[in-house]
């Protein structure tokens, strides 16, 4: 299986305190993780000395074979796209379709292809009617989609979305997991995804879940795995899904694991 | 110590060609002694409407009485001193405003700013540290040493280190994890046994309906609905809808249970509700 990540004993210090020290890290390609910790925990790290926007102290960080140099950071991140938590932090266009346009300059793409990629991107996330658009009128949720189409039109081969919902209202927060389950459908094996997060509900649409605190990993599995840990998720200041939550208060639960669709379809037959 | 909204609008702009309304017609109380929960789908007038509480924001028409402080157009700057002084508000991801080199400077700055001699401020602000649980090994710290949940915390005591009567916070558990989320709501029910009035926004149901005692709905710039969140969240799903808005998630689960058949006495507002609910019905069977 190819690896579009492999971290290997990694080291890495945050004032004078070891935030990782041996930590091991392999994430296939075209896969969904989804990387969970209470505030604090190192997640963000991580994603930073992924992008080598952060130096480990040891240890080593491959991307899609290529080893994490400061010789090769430029190219490695050419393979990553990332999308921060703060929407407003991230613009630097006139109009949406200014701001998909500025990557694609700095990656010198030819001036007759753009309007096509910029086209392509905004309708994955499904913003091209705002192409035109200022940025500032957007919701908090267009924003990050028009974030995550800016990051899609340079094609990378993992896109990284750190907190991307933390700031946004609930509908914001729908609309852009839906648009993430979207691009997983359409680009499958070729898009490598992983979200950082301390949002269980949106954590079981991962593929694997793996739960980090203090720089260690806690738990790493399936969402069906990781979610019937309730004990080391609340010792790490994290909670269960909704749905897992409450099968474990039933008296009589389901005999597996369970997402909300399941558990209420489990619960609707029951009584009948 | 009541809140008064009487006949109150509010347009930016408001003489000009350009004005544009916002909030229309509002005639609300916010009781004394409780936490009042404000929600409402994004753009419908929320953080205009607290803005008015201590006086950010003056009603175009109408007035805002907050205990016997009269909040009017025609009102100067100058005179808003004193409802500052008994208001406090935290604005969403307040840690974005911290900048002092200290934990405890920051949280002195706002009551040193109020008049405050150095060694009252001092005070001031340990007991405000010290009531939204920062511990005392980092007051002399960097803010920005601290994780989120705790310069969020920072933040807070900057706004209750002088000691307002009335807390406004907008959004205050946002971005936070789960942890974090319960310290917070945790506080603000603190805030509610210290005697203050606490009126806080939120996107989250299931925060207020855990710390809220009065809800009040708001959509395109008006006052919807106002109540305890038990009758609030017991209204028709039609209405939700209408004023985009969700139910907690217990009744949320319960609604699409609803959708396959499986229909509950009534609708539950918390997990453990809903728990308890499914359990009865099995043991009836």
């Amino acid at each position: 299986m190819v690896k579009a990540i492999k971290i290997d004993n990694l080291k890495y210090s945050y004032d004078e305190r070891s935030l990782f020290s041996d930590f091991n890290l392999d994430i296939d390609a075209g896969q969904w993780v989804a990387l969970v910790g209470h505030n604090g925990s190192g997640k963000s790290t991580l994603a930073k000395l992924i992008l080598g926007l952060l130096v480990a102290e040891q240890g080593d960080i491959d991307v899609f074979d290529e080893r994490l140099t400061v010789e090769t950071v430029h190219h490695v991140r050419s393979k990553i796209g990332m999308v921060f938590q703060n929407p407003d932090n991230q613009f630097v266009g006139a109009t949406v379709a200014d701001d998909v346009a500025f990557g694609l300059e700095n990656i010198q793409v030819e001036s007759s292809e753009m309007p096509q990629k910029i086209d392509n991107a905004l309708t994955i996330v499904g913003m091209q009617e705002f192409k035109n658009r200022e940025p500032h009128t957007l919701s908090g949720g267009q924003k990050q989609r028009v974030a995550l189409a800016s990051v899609l039109a340079l094609q990378p081969k993992i896109i990284i979305l750190d907190e991307a919902t933390a700031m946004l209202d609930p509908d914001g927060r729908a609309t852009v997991m839906e648009t993430l389950q979207k691009l997983k459908k359409q680009f499958g094996k070729e898009l490598t995804l992983v979200t950082i997060t301390h949002d269980m509900d949106e954590a079981t649409l991962a593929d694997r879940v793996v739960v980090i605190n203090d720089g260690q990993k806690i738990l790493d599995g399936t969402p069906a795995e990781v979610f019937s840990q309730r004990k080391a998720l609340h010792e790490n200041g994290l909670e269960l899904p909704f749905a897992n939550e409450l099968a474990f208060h039933l008296n009589e639960k389901p005999n597996k694991y369970m997402d909300e669709r399941e558990l209420i379809q489990w619960l609707s037959t029951l009584n009948k | 110590m009541a809140i008064n909204f009487e006949q109150v609008n509010f347009s930016y702009g408001a003489g000009t060609t350009l004005a544009q309304p916002i909030l229309h017609d509002i005639n609300v109380t916010i009781p004394d002694g409780q936490v009042t929960a404000i929600i409402g789908q994004t753009g419908s007038g929320k953080s205009t409407f607290i803005q008015h509480l201590n006086g950010l924001l003056k009603p175009t028409t109408g007035r805002v009485v907050i205990d016997d402080f009269v909040l009017t157009s025609d009102l100067k700057e100058k005179n808003l001193t004193s409802l500052r002084a008994r208001v406090g508000m935290v604005f969403q991801f307040p840690e974005n405003q911290l900048f002092a080199n200290t934990v405890l400077e920051d949280v002195m700055y706002a009551p040193i700013n109020f008049g405050y001699a150095k060694a009252d401020a001092e005070f001031a602000a340990k007991t405000a540290l010290k009531q939204v649980n920062v511990s005392e090994e980092l007051w002399d710290k960097s803010p920005f040493e601290l994780s989120g949940g705790q310069m969020r915390r920072v933040a807070m005591a900057g706004t209750l280190a002088s000691n307002p009567d009335i807390i406004v916070l907008d959004e205050p558990a946002a971005g936070l994890d789960p942890k974090g989320q319960k310290e917070l709501l945790a506080i603000v029910r603190g805030l509610k046994e210290a005697g203050k009035l606490v009126v806080f926004i939120s996107h989250q149901m299931d925060h207020v309906i855990a710390v809220a005692d009065h809800v009040i709905v708001m959509h395109d710039g008006g006052v919807v609905a106002e109540g305890t969140p038990v009758e609030i969240f017991n209204k028709d799903l039609v209405w939700f809808k209408t004023v985009a808005l969700d139910l907690p998630k217990a009744g949320q689960f319960a609604e699409q249970l609803r959708q396959k058949g499986h229909i509950l006495r009534h609708r539950p507002l918390l997990l453990t509700e809903l728990a308890t609910m499914l359990n009865e019905e099995k043991r009836h069977e």
